[in-house]
């Protein structure tokens, strides 16, 4: 059996399964998963892997949207990370002494993100292809550069340090509340509380995309992908659309960013180089443009994957380092050739990727014949 | 019955070439009017300046007597005109009531925070989208029935292709259709239907202008007919006046022919 069959029976009988049950099985798993840490089965460095992971999900959710959806490839993404991780630097450590509040700093990060990719996503949003990864390439590496030599602000390669931990409620309002230092519960500082804050901004920001993705806005862009010239023929306005899109991803990577900034305590500018661009495209292409649940999956394979073997290759833990991305390289090669629709495809993109898909075929012609059975026109 | 569309002297030159050469005509209310002419008269070239593919070197074009010259596409397309292409341009990869949904971009308005939260009134606009678009897609009887509708563009045969174009064309209700040569392609027996289904869409109150090359489809609908060559109008009237001009004989067959006619 070719391994093409094989993958086409596996995706057979993984698509009879509903995509709800996929996404509260992974729901539970992942709640779960802290427990089994608690119950000292699991390592707390697991848990580490698994907030990172989750940071990942969070990006590769916000580059699907560019990518998967609108269909404009970006090999600078990460540079969206690298603003919201510097706002929330700035805005709460020991740099300037600022300590905001942290809703307003998440909320911050986000938009000074946003506000980056439209300042990026305006002028070049009309090149295509090619063109637009070699400008999101070097816009990317420009941001890296300017953090790395802007020494007054960022401490340049030296990074910022001391990022302090997140608390729910402001100084103040604990003050006025008769506490003199902040409640424990208030103050996220644990890898398990940090890990169920990403949780469930994920798991919000993939509700909310899907909702997108199946309006009037997500078919839009889609239509923009398929045929421009017949979907600003059909009445989209191509710009707004797509800097829409750009604009949308970058508030998600900024998102990610603060989250890591505190999470992490510590950020330099070699958490931004072009290599965590690159991989986060290949989680996107590994799990199925397009595809929620696929790119939740592909974050989490890249992400945690390489840990598992780091970890079952004990001693050659450091040989590991230099094949990872080799590795990388060979995966998304034999995908491409073998699956380039990804792991759990979306239907638009399967079809881009088969032009006719043998089993959705099948389906709609036995459906049509029930349907039409007796007719003689089934086919004109 | 009030004027729809009115060129004035509209121009279009690429490079030395003047595809379009001071055009006017109008078309008016509830109308089918064809243009007419040899490859390369500048048929095409004046639906793509009329839909904003292309900005007119001079001259103006007036949906009901207001300027959409020089507006983009999509602007032109919340005005009030539709089109379709010559070459087939649906979403092929999006399935067919998706391709109508997308036609209604512009008439529906849910915003990227409602459609996130997925409102209630994004809700019910959706399901009235929904609706619409089946409306719109049984205007062509037993086409797109049932389980075709979720089946992709691509999947569907020429003949349906081109009807799915016009279904998404017309979702957004356009004060204007423009059809750049509804049947290509098509055999005698479905050039008959679309006929007969372009008959329909201006009894339900549409104005049709529409490129053609099949004379019987053109002989069959068409209120008035306009021909061009070389990018200039050469003859408008009703089809057996415009048939029998000797420039438009002579555009087709050559000199020799027209005057054998005349």
């Amino acid at each position: 059996m070719r391994l093409s069959e094989v993958t086409e029976r596996v995706s057979g009988a993984a698509a009879r399964v509903p995509r709800s049950v996929y996404a509260v099985g992974g729901l539970v798993i992942a709640i779960i998963f802290p427990l089994l840490n608690m119950a000292g089965w699991v390592e707390t460095a697991w848990l580490r892997v698994g907030v990172i992971s989750l940071l990942f999900v969070m990006l590769s959710l916000g580059l699907n949207i560019v990518m998967g959806e609108t269909g404009l490839l970006n090999l600078g993404y990460i540079a969206f990370f690298a603003f919201g991780a510097y706002t929330t630097a700035l805005l709460s450590s020991p740099k300037f002494e600022l300590r905001w509040p942290f809703l307003v700093v998440v909320v911050l990060s986000a938009l000074i993100a946003m506000v980056a990719g439209f300042v990026i996503g305006l002028p070049t949003l009309r090149l295509r292809g090619d063109y637009l990864a070699i400008v999101t390439l070097a816009f990317g590496e420009i941001v890296r550069l300017t953090i790395t030599n802007l020494q007054d602000f960022t401490n340049g390669p030296n990074g910022i340090t001391g990022i302090y931990s997140p608390r729910l409620v402001g100084e103040g309002a604990l003050e006025s509340l008769g506490s003199t230092g902040p409640a424990a519960w208030l103050v996220i500082d644990k890898p398990v509380e940090y890990y169920y804050l990403v949780l469930a901004c994920v798991a919000v920001t993939a509700v909310l995309i899907s909702n997108l993705k199946n309006s009037r806005i997500g078919r839009a862009w889609n239509a923009l992908r398929e045929d421009e010239l017949a979907a600003v023929s059909a009445g989209i306005t191509a710009s707004r659309a797509k800097l829409l899109s750009v604009v949308l991803s970058a508030g998600i990577a900024g998102f990610a960013g603060s989250l890591f900034a505190y999470y992490s305590n510590v950020i330099s500018p070699e958490s931004f180089l072009f290599m965590q661009s690159v991989i986060v495209v290949c989680m996107v292409v590994l799990g199925g443009m397009g595809s929620i649940p696929g790119v939740i999956l592909g974050a989490i394979v890249l992400q945690a994957l390489p840990q598992v073997i780091r970890q079952a290759a004990g001693a050659a833990r450091s040989e590991f380092e230099v094949y990872r991305m080799l590795i990388f390289g060979i995966i998304i090669v034999v995908m491409v050739i073998f699956r380039p629709e990804g792991l759990l495809p979306d239907t638009l993109w399967r079809r881009e990727a088969h032009e006719v898909d043998p089993r959705e075929q099948e389906k709609t012609r036995q459906s049509l014949f029930d349907l039409e059975e007796g007719e003689k026109d089934l086919e004109v | 019955m009030g004027t729809i569309l009115e060129l004035q002297g509209v121009s279009m030159s690429f490079g030395g070439l003047k595809a379009v050469d001071s055009l006017s005509f109008d078309v008016r209310e509830n109308e089918i009017v064809s243009i007419i002419g040899p490859n390369g008269s500048g048929k095409t070239t004046t639906f793509n300046v009329i839909s904003g593919l292309y900005e007119p070197d001079s001259g103006d074009i007036l949906l009901k007597g207001e300027s959409v010259a020089g507006l983009r596409p999509d602007q032109v397309h919340d005005k009030g005109i539709s089109r379709t292409f010559q070459s087939l341009r649906l979403f092929s990869n999006m399935s067919v009531l998706d391709n109508v949904l997308v036609g209604m971009h512009s008439v529906t308005d849910a915003g990227l925070i409602a459609s996130m939260l997925r409102l209630p009134k994004v809700r019910r606009e959706e399901a009235a989208m929904r609706v619409k678009a089946r409306e719109i897609l049984e205007m062509f009887p037993g086409r797109f029935s049932g389980p075709r509708q979720q089946q992709p563009a691509f999947s569907l045969s020429y003949a349906n292709r081109r009807r799915l174009e016009i279904a998404r064309a017309l979702a957004s209700e356009p004060a204007l259709l423009l059809l750049d040569e509804p049947v290509a392609g098509m055999n005698p027996m479905e050039s008959r239907e679309v006929m007969e289904q372009i008959k329909v869409l201006r009894d339900k109150g549409y104005t049709i202008l529409m490129i053609e090359h099949d004379m019987h489809v053109v002989e069959g609908v068409s209120d008035r007919v306009i021909a061009m060559d070389h990018g200039v109008k050469i003859a408008e009237g009703t089809y057996t006046e415009v048939a029998n001009d000797p420039q438009v004989v002579e555009a087709y067959l050559g000199k020799r022919a027209a005057e054998a006619t005349a």
